[in-house]
């Protein structure tokens, strides 16, 4: 199942951070975390994080790796880098915009 | 809220999750929760999350198409759904958490796990995985919730590892062959307190607190030494007894896997490291403790012992699956009552099928044991595992359970089968629980007779 950004509503954000935060390579759960509170500052929640993982999976945005003891990495799919791209640019027209109508404001 | 309150909320609330989705995602989120710092934010993100899986058609059980209401009519239905589920959330489900009955998780993340240990009230359990990366690692674990255990520490402590009965401290033995005492009181940060290097010859093989917990015995291949551990930092060394010595080997029998219990009223010990005998030591006065009788057995080697509650009977099971139970009436003349032979033909293998007689499979997977009586005293439950081959990744434990008279006698045999993914089972104080550690992948898996 593929689908766009948009389809998941209020869960678009934690996804876009997810997938971002794949988008360098595989990592496990606590990591994903980790590594979103450092490039955004955003301290995200394991039932986020989990809510989050789960509708990527079965939207075959993301795909688990073989779990190393409890620890279950993660990767991003090929689609999901396509879906990430897309939505990066759409973020980045409404940065572009935001940004020139404040320049001229 | 505090951060041991919000820890223990937000493992409850993985416990609230569907159970598909518990099957797929709670190790790894309890693997997260390890590592983060809970607070208000984690919970009410777990309780989110869980009404949201519930929710979500992809868990759901059922799936009903929704009849055509008007927007204040789904509202009424969405609250009068929600609203419940979140009391039920927040108050019933931690305690329905607490009564889930099975599980099973990685002790360590490789190697076997030898028979674990419990503290008294059962809410520690401490277990040692011998494997790489964790030789000899002892690992200690809270099960207050059996559903969801917390890795509370790993240590380099030794293998086997034993708790005394109030839960402060666990006896180890090292690599090089010495018990060690650690402070457990903080179990997130266990501290050495001592070595008993002084007074055991030979390989030790195994330890045992007395029920008051001042005492510690520990047994070798030649000796068995008692300790005053009342202050656990300055033991003392009471008495050091020749122990008998194992002669001859039936099969692949780990001459390690004896037993060393003592009686509930902390007066008699009993160890099984001698060929086809148990020794009964007078351990009253421990400094002057003395062999009070041998009991002989069948030309075989007793694996686990247990001693009724009321210190009246003594029960082993044997290597090759015999169970014998005797009366010790006058501690000087104890006496069989009770003969059941060759238990291992009736225990099943994991396709259900009955196996040999021999202990020792093809392929060499040997039987392993547990034994104990009930509080009461009027059962007496035996745990049998057997693998079809060594190593193995399945394995069935058949439990026998007798009614027991007053007299000793055994009667109204009952049996049931599980299989298990493990080998090396232990009773559980209270004779309820069975936790099986693995030869393979350190894991430990709890469930409760019925």
């Amino acid at each position: 199942m593929h689908g766009k950004f948009d389809d998941l509503g209020r869960f678009a954000d934690p996804s876009a951070l997810i997938l971002t935060s794949l988008a360098d390579g595989p990592k496990h759960g606590y990591a994903i975390m980790t590594d979103i509170a450092a490039f955004s500052g955003v301290g995200m929640e394991p039932g986020t994080l989990y809510g989050a993982l789960s509708r990527l999976e079965r939207r075959g945005w993301i795909r688990p790796l073989t779990a190393d003891e409890r620890r279950r990495p993660y990767e991003i799919t090929a689609v999901g880098q396509q879906v990430l791209a897309e939505q990066l640019q759409s973020m980045q027209q409404i940065v572009r915009t935001g940004r020139q109508r404040i320049a001229t404001a | 809220m505090k951060p041991a309150l919000a820890d223990r909320l937000c493992r409850a609330l993985v416990g609230c999750y569907p159970h598909r989705w518990k099957q797929r995602y709670a190790a790894e989120m309890l693997d997260v929760l390890d590592q983060h710092r809970a607070g208000p934010r984690t919970v009410l993100s777990l309780a989110g999350g869980a009404l949201t899986t519930h929710l979500d058609p992809g868990y759901r059980m059922e799936i009903r198409p929704m009849p055509r209401l008007s927007k204040d009519a789904k509202l009424a239905v969405v609250l009068s759904a929600a609203v419940p589920a979140a009391l039920f959330a927040l108050v019933a489900l931690p305690a329905i958490a607490q009564n889930i009955r099975e599980s099973s998780w990685h002790l360590s993340n490789s190697g076997a796990v030898g028979p674990v240990a419990f503290s008294r009230d059962r809410r520690i359990l401490a277990g040692a995985a011998d494997g790489p990366p964790w030789s000899g690692t002892s690992i200690l674990w809270d099960v207050t919730d059996q559903a969801l255990p917390r890795r509370l520490a790993a240590f380099e402590g030794g293998n086997p590892t034993t708790i005394s009965p109030d839960g402060r401290t666990v006896a180890t033995i090292a690599f090089g062959g010495q018990p060690i005492l650690w402070n457990v009181t903080r179990p997130r940060h266990p501290a050495r307190l001592a070595v008993l290097s002084a007074g055991l010859a030979g390989g030790p093989w195994g330890e045992a607190f007395s029920p008051s917990g001042r005492l510690l015995a520990a047994a070798s291949t030649s000796e068995l030494v008692l300790w005053n551990v009342a202050d656990p930092a300055r033991p003392r060394l009471l008495r050091t007894l020749a122990a008998p010595v194992q002669t001859g080997n039936p099969g692949n029998f780990d001459l390690g896997d004896g037993d060393l219990v003592f009686s509930p009223d902390g007066r008699i010990l009993a160890s099984a490291s001698g060929t086809d005998q148990i020794t009964l030591w007078n351990v009253t006065r421990p400094a002057r403790a003395t062999r009070i009788a041998t009991l002989r057995g069948p030309s075989d080697y007793f694996t686990a012992l247990a001693f009724s509650p009321r210190a009246n009977l003594l029960a082993g099971v044997t290597f090759h699956g015999s169970v014998l139970v005797f009366r010790l009436a006058g501690p000087g003349h104890p006496v069989r009552v009770a003969t059941r032979p060759h238990l291992l033909a009736s225990a099943r293998f994991p396709g259900g099928g009955r196996g040999p007689a021999d202990p020792c499979n093809p392929g060499c997977a040997t039987a392993a044991y547990a034994i104990g009586f009930t509080p009461d005293g009027h059962s007496l439950t035996v745990v049998i595992d057997r693998s079809e081959a060594f190593p193995s990744t399945t394995d069935r434990d058949t439990v026998f359970t007798w009614q027991v008279a007053s007299s000793g006698a055994l009667s109204d045999l009952t049996t049931i089968f599980r299989n298990v993914s493990d080998s090396q089972p232990t009773l559980a104080p209270g004779d309820r629980i069975v936790a099986d550690g693995s030869e393979l992948g350190g894991k430990v898996h709890l469930w409760t007779l019925p």
